[in-house]
């Protein structure tokens, strides 16, 4: 790099980085950030756009007359399939807590024949495509008369392989110790429970709380598969109807997908830590 | 040290394992069996099933379309998982220097893998419109030919792959930035002091010692690969969808509209017997693969 005469800041070359290597990284870094923001730019603008103004070039990011029409066009359906969506979706990641959390202390904290065994089975269920289990699935949810109701959406998901897996680590880090002396002060299981374990977990729960968010949030496959009536979809659903229907409503499917996208990106930047950690404490055990 | 422990009384671990238990018996246990033996009869979803033994399967490898839908899946998965892998490597490397901004490209990276795949897939199909779209106006700008993207059998599967790349390579980069920085940086100074280039640093000390945590990606990008579903129903058509001309017709998909479209339920459960069998297939030959060379090391 003799040729390089350019001397930058040292704050932004740090360790010894050639300034050529530097605009190589900074350029690649550049144009894939690009990549990723000019879509997200594109569902925002769009979003408030005329119909017409939507696919004008040049292209303008900043609408020349901005509108809330497309917004409007949802108004007749969206709010029950953005009211849906909080319900199924909220109600999931509650039993997911509860059945992850108190699986989780079954796992780690109590002694039974056969434990080892089943958490094999419930860290193998990980593997297995869900779309091959769907179809018994969905022919036991109508035999147990639930299809079509928000029910079979939160049954299905009862079990998490992935939140029981997440808090049964977290759980095995804390010494039996701990438990022993609370049981020999005479504390049931329950009262450890409920009193020592759980309030210990708050940082894996609220791991769990938001990976399950974003999973059923986006979830479109189970309520494709369960749910007919328009009154009951979520709004996954009710986005992939209305683009069937509506296909020439461009701007209108563009304020749908700003909708559905905005509470996520809320959480993820508010928690994005706990987007790392989900992915990170499944990732490195291998 | 191993102690014998009295095991807890059965009341108390039902009362906790069984919220949990239940749902996986129910809804994933008793399911898996039942697919196996859904697969060896004739079912339209009514009350009766007459048994045809291995005959959905024969049927299966003889069908045109399963054979396709096997082909595509099978590009599907070669693509997206290798270019996802390669791009969540190749980032995570470079986000783990100090570099300006560097927590703002790591966030934006990792900021589509958490999107809804449904508002990506639609607003991509505007995006990618062959006639209007503003990523035709832009190759035309640049002198470029415009491209069909989903319009063309030719093009429709690698459209898709892209948009899927799109989407998820941060959540490979994640994984990788912590394998990065579990490494014992000892290694890197002995390097150092040993005199050795950016390049060789990154060939005998990086890659080797991300050995394990690249095989931990392959295993999750291909089973989440064989799985693609949304992307493809949202962005063909919905469930007259996998076109144009059957070639985004991936297996799930014809598993999807088999079963729930022409309620073929006998035969769709011996498609998913299939894929399942392959998916476990790739995840033990790897895991065995892994154990090998993890070992070696």
């Amino acid at each position: 790099m003799g040729g390089c005469t350019m001397r930058w800041p040292e704050r932004l070359w740090p360790k010894k980085n050639y300034p050529l290597g530097g605009f190589l990284t900074y350029g690649l870094l550049i144009l894939i950030a690009a990549l990723i923001l000019l879509p997200l730019l594109f569902i925002l603008s769009s979003s408030f756009k005329n119909e017409s103004e939507i696919f004008t070039f040049p292209y303008r990011f900043i609408p020349q007359n901005p509108t809330l029409g497309n917004f409007a066009k949802l108004m007749e359906d969206f709010p029950r399939y953005i009211l849906n969506s909080v319900k199924v979706t909220a109600i999931i990641v509650i039993v997911q807590v509860i059945t992850a959390t108190s699986g989780g202390y079954a796992f780690a904290k109590l002694y039974w024949p056969g434990r080892d065994l089943l958490f094999l089975l419930y860290i193998g269920s990980i593997m297995i495509p869900l779309h091959s289990i769907i179809i018994p699935q969905f022919i036991l949810i109508r035999n147990l008369g639930l299809y079509d109701t928000h029910l079979a959406l939160v049954l299905v998901s009862v079990f998490t392989a992935f939140g029981t897996f997440l808090v049964k680590q977290f759980f095995m880090t804390i010494p039996d110790s701990l438990l022993e002396a609370a049981r020999i002060d005479g504390a049931t299981e329950f009262k450890i429970f409920a009193r020592i374990m759980f309030p210990l977990s708050k940082p894996v729960v609220a791991t769990l709380i938001i990976f399950s968010f974003r999973y059923f949030w986006n979830d479109f496959f189970t309520p494709l598969i369960y749910i007919t009536s328009p009154k009951l979809k979520t709004l996954p659903l009710g986005m992939a109807d209305f683009v069937s229907e509506y296909y020439t409503y461009h701007g209108p499917q563009m304020a749908a997908s700003l909708i559905s996208i905005i509470p996520v990106m809320i959480v993820f930047f508010a928690a994005q830590k706990h987007f790392v950690a989900g992915i990170v404490s499944t990732g490195i055990k291998g | 040290m191993v102690r014998t422990r009295k095991y807890h009384s059965f009341a108390i671990v039902a009362a906790f394992l069984l919220p949990s238990l239940l749902g996986f018996l129910l809804f994933f246990f008793l399911p898996i069996v039942s697919t196996l033996g859904l697969s060896l009869t004739r079912y339209s979803g009514g009350r009766t099933a007459s048994f045809v033994g291995l005959n959905n399967y024969l049927t299966a490898f003889r069908s045109r379309t399963f054979q396709n839908s096997l082909l595509v899946t099978f590009n599907f998965v070669v693509f997206s998982v290798l270019f996802q892998i390669l791009l969540g490597f190749i980032f995570a490397v470079l986000l783990n220097k100090q570099l300006f901004a560097r927590d703002f490209f790591r966030s934006l990276f990792f900021l589509p893998t958490v999107l809804s795949t449904i508002a990506v897939a639609i607003s991509f199909m505007l995006i990618l419109n062959p006639s209007k779209g503003p990523a035709n106006d832009l190759l035309v700008f640049f002198g470029l030919r415009p491209l069909p993207w989903l319009a063309s059998p030719r093009t429709a599967l690698a459209t898709i792959v892209s948009v899927t790349i799109w989407q998820s390579f941060g959540y490979y980069m994640v994984i990788f930035l912590s394998g990065l920085q579990s490494i014992n940086p000892n290694l890197y100074e002995t390097a150092d002091i040993d005199g050795a280039t950016a390049f060789q640093k990154l060939r005998y000390v990086t890659i080797p010692m991300l050995t394990p945590t690249t095989f931990f990606c392959f295993t999750v990008a291909i089973i989440k690969a064989f799985q693609v579903f949304d992307q493809i129903f949202i962005m063909t058509g919905g469930q007259g969808g996998g076109g144009p001309a059957g070639s985004t017709s991936v297996i799930v998909f014809v598993v999807y509209s088999n079963a729930f479209y022409h309620f073929r339920m006998g035969y769709a459960s011996a498609q998913s017997v299939i894929l399942l069998i392959i998916v476990l297939l790739i995840t033990v030959i790897q895991y065995r693969k892994q154990r090998k060379w993890v070992g070696a090391l």
